[in-house]
């Protein structure tokens, strides 16, 4: 094909991709570095005050209000400010003081340390968005590749209930998926009506910093772990029987089967897995919403949907979401570069 | 010939999955449950099995609360979005699986990027934007965005299933004095339906699943269905209004559980495809 055809097909795409993605990206990169706000002016409002016996007063008060243009919306004022945006978002002075604080020692520095950082609501954010990167990934790849080698064991006919059964909580929508885990977890709820039953205390498992963090990262482990399993047991469909029997001829144990013939084989699809998954809990929000409060739990996304929407701040907002990128980035790296690689090669 | 499995294992093998199984479906089993519930057996101490049946959560929802608009701003948004996503998303594939030099490459590099994207990103800029230009709380809006931000994923799928069709068969097309275009139309289209319905499922379930950005773009009579659970959500202490939204939220699941019936094997196919193509 040549490339003015393939300009043609691909043109619709391109200009869909480039109006919407890239350029609300440039669009947003300038609102990072500009301060908007409505342009006022001090109009005099007449208002006339009734006194007594039908007498009345004309009262002349300067009120600011906004200058309209000439489709009657409000005018915007867009200064360029700099990085001071970002400053609001990063905190660095506050990072500072936390730091020289930490420097000069004391008993607790580093719970200290931690408190000071973790109270801005960026670093709060940055901390458990990686927290949940951290913990949803290894049990993600783990708990896929068990229930992927267990489905694999069990006989043919019942294999299409149980993948019908495990693709639930990834392909249905995030919101309710989250939201059905929480009902579940109310004080009221059937996990605390369980736990009594059994004549445990009664938990309150949304009223603590660390339940709540538990629970928002066992969602993530609940809703991603079908699309581990999907991937790896397709993995195991295509594995070399021969190598297998040429293993157990050996006289390789079963474990040593799996660790060294199974797993090898599906090593790129774990590394693939991983790959996508933490681009998506990168960007965790649905979870953080429902179980939501940023005291307890916060993630970047969610930071910046709280900006835009409570503060009403565009400015604070952009700053916050270049920041976000420029994460992803920072993770995307290494998987460009290989790829870069092995087009070069090819 | 691989040994039999020892009875032992068998049955752990069989404990683990009956334990993952519930895992992956009693949130959503207890969901549906609740909501046939009156409130005060769904939160009854202990937990009932069984409890009288009663629809009256259901009908609050739908009828008295207008979920059925929901319902089809829902099915309006979803379907136009599948429907342009598909049209423009298998010309730039085709484009992009004949395509030898390297630009294909490039733009292959910056959809990965851009599927990277956190969304609240692009509303960041669109919230300004659209309120400037007078496009706030419109079909054609959303449907529009939803399928720009679909497109890399899109198109990296459908080049997937566009690469494995022989060129062949499209240059014996050309040959015999087709022109692209209608190669593309009269060969190469008919030999894709299955990549075709595979990604046109994962089209519907992102602009089905969307909260985000639907949820800011549209409001008032225009949302969907997924957008108006935020109605019911922190009601935790008021278990009628937690009842409807358990209702509402169970009305969400049903077109999906469809879904999942009738294409699993699209489904799955399209889950190990990336993994196959890198």
């Amino acid at each position: 094909m040549n490339t003015r055809s393939f300009a043609g097909f691909v043109a619709p795409s391109v200009v869909a991709m480039v109006l919407l993605i890239l350029a609300p990206l440039i669009g947003t990169a300038w609102l990072s570095i500009h301060e908007g706000y409505v342009k006022t002016e001090l109009a005099e409002v007449r208002t006339v005050v009734p006194l007594f016996g039908g007498l009345t007063r004309v009262e002349v008060q300067k009120v600011p209000q906004a200058v309209r243009d000439a489709d009657g919306r409000p005018v915007r004022i867009w200064n360029y400010v700099g990085l001071d945006n970002y400053g609001n978002v990063l905190r660095i002075d506050r990072l500072a003081a936390g730091l020289s604080a930490a420097a000069a020692g004391g008993v607790d520095w580093i719970t200290q340390l931690y408190r000071d950082i973790t109270t801005i609501e960026f670093w709060s954010a940055l901390e458990f968005s990686l927290l949940y990167i951290a913990a949803t990934t290894p049990c993600v790849l783990l708990l896929g590749f068990t229930v992927a080698l267990a489905v694999d064991r069990t006989a043919k006919r019942i294999r299409g209930a149980l993948i019908f059964a495990s693709l639930l909580p990834f392909i249905i929508t995030p919101v309710v998926g989250a939201l059905s885990i929480y009902w579940l977890f109310l004080d009221g709820a059937v996990v605390n009506a369980a736990l009594q039953a059994l004549g445990f205390s009664k938990f309150y498992f949304l009223s603590t910093a660390t339940s709540i963090r538990s629970l928002i990262i066992l969602y993530g482990v609940w809703h991603v772990t079908p699309f581990a399993f999907v991937v790896l047991y397709a993995g195991l469909q295509t594995l070399p029987q021969d190598a297998l029997e040429a293993a157990e001829v050996d006289g390789a144990t079963a474990w040593q089967r799996l660790r060294f013939v199974t797993v090898p084989h599906l090593a790129p699809l774990f590394a693939f897995v991983t790959l996508i998954h933490v681009m998506d809990a990168y960007r965790v929000f649905e979870p953080v919403l429902v179980f939501g409060s940023n005291l307890y739990a916060n993630s970047l996304q969610y930071m910046t949907y709280r900006i835009l929407n409570l503060e009403d701040n565009y400015s604070k907002a952009a700053a916050a979401s270049l920041l976000t990128v420029a994460g992803i980035l920072v993770l995307l790296v290494p998987m460009l570069r290989r790829t870069w690689r092995e087009h070069r090669a090819a | 010939m691989r040994r039999a499995p020892s009875p032992l294992l068998s049955a752990a093998n069989g404990a683990f999955l009956a334990l993952w199984v519930f895992a992956a479906a009693f949130p959503f089993a207890w969901m549906a449950l609740l909501s046939l519930r009156a409130p005060v057996d769904a939160f009854a101490q202990p937990p009932l099995l069984f409890a009288p049946v009663t629809f009256s959560h259901f009908y609050q929802v739908w009828v008295v609360d207008g979920f059925w608009h929901q319902a089809i701003n829902s099915a309006v948004i979803t379907l136009g979005t599948v429907g342009i996503s598909l049209s423009i998303g298998c010309l730039a594939a085709y484009g992009l699986a004949r395509y030898r030099g390297s630009l294909g490459f490039w733009l292959l590099m910056a959809a990965l990027v851009f599927r990277a994207m956190p969304h609240v990103v692009l509303l960041t800029a669109y919230k300004p934007a659209f309120f400037q230009l007078g496009l706030w709380n419109r079909y054609e809006t959303l449907i529009v965005v939803l399928v720009a931000i679909n497109q890399p994923f899109t198109i990296w799928m459908l080049r997937g299933f566009f690469v494995n069709i022989p060129a062949e068969l499209d240059e014996a097309a050309l040959v015999d004095g087709c022109t692209r275009l209608q190669a593309f139309r009269r060969v190469i289209m008919p030999v894709m339906w299955p990549g075709v319905i595979t990604a046109g499922l994962f089209s519907f379930l992102l602009a089905y699943n969307d909260y985000l950005i639907s949820s800011q773009l549209m409001n008032g009579d225009h949302m969907t269905m997924t957008a108006a659970l935020s109605n019911y959500m922190n009601s935790n202490d008021d278990a009628v209004k937690l009842l409807r939204g358990i209702a509402g939220a169970v009305s969400v699941c049903i077109p999906l559980i469809f879904l999942i019936l009738f294409f699993q094997r699209q489904i799955v196919a399209g889950l190990v495809q990336g993994a196959v193509k890198g």
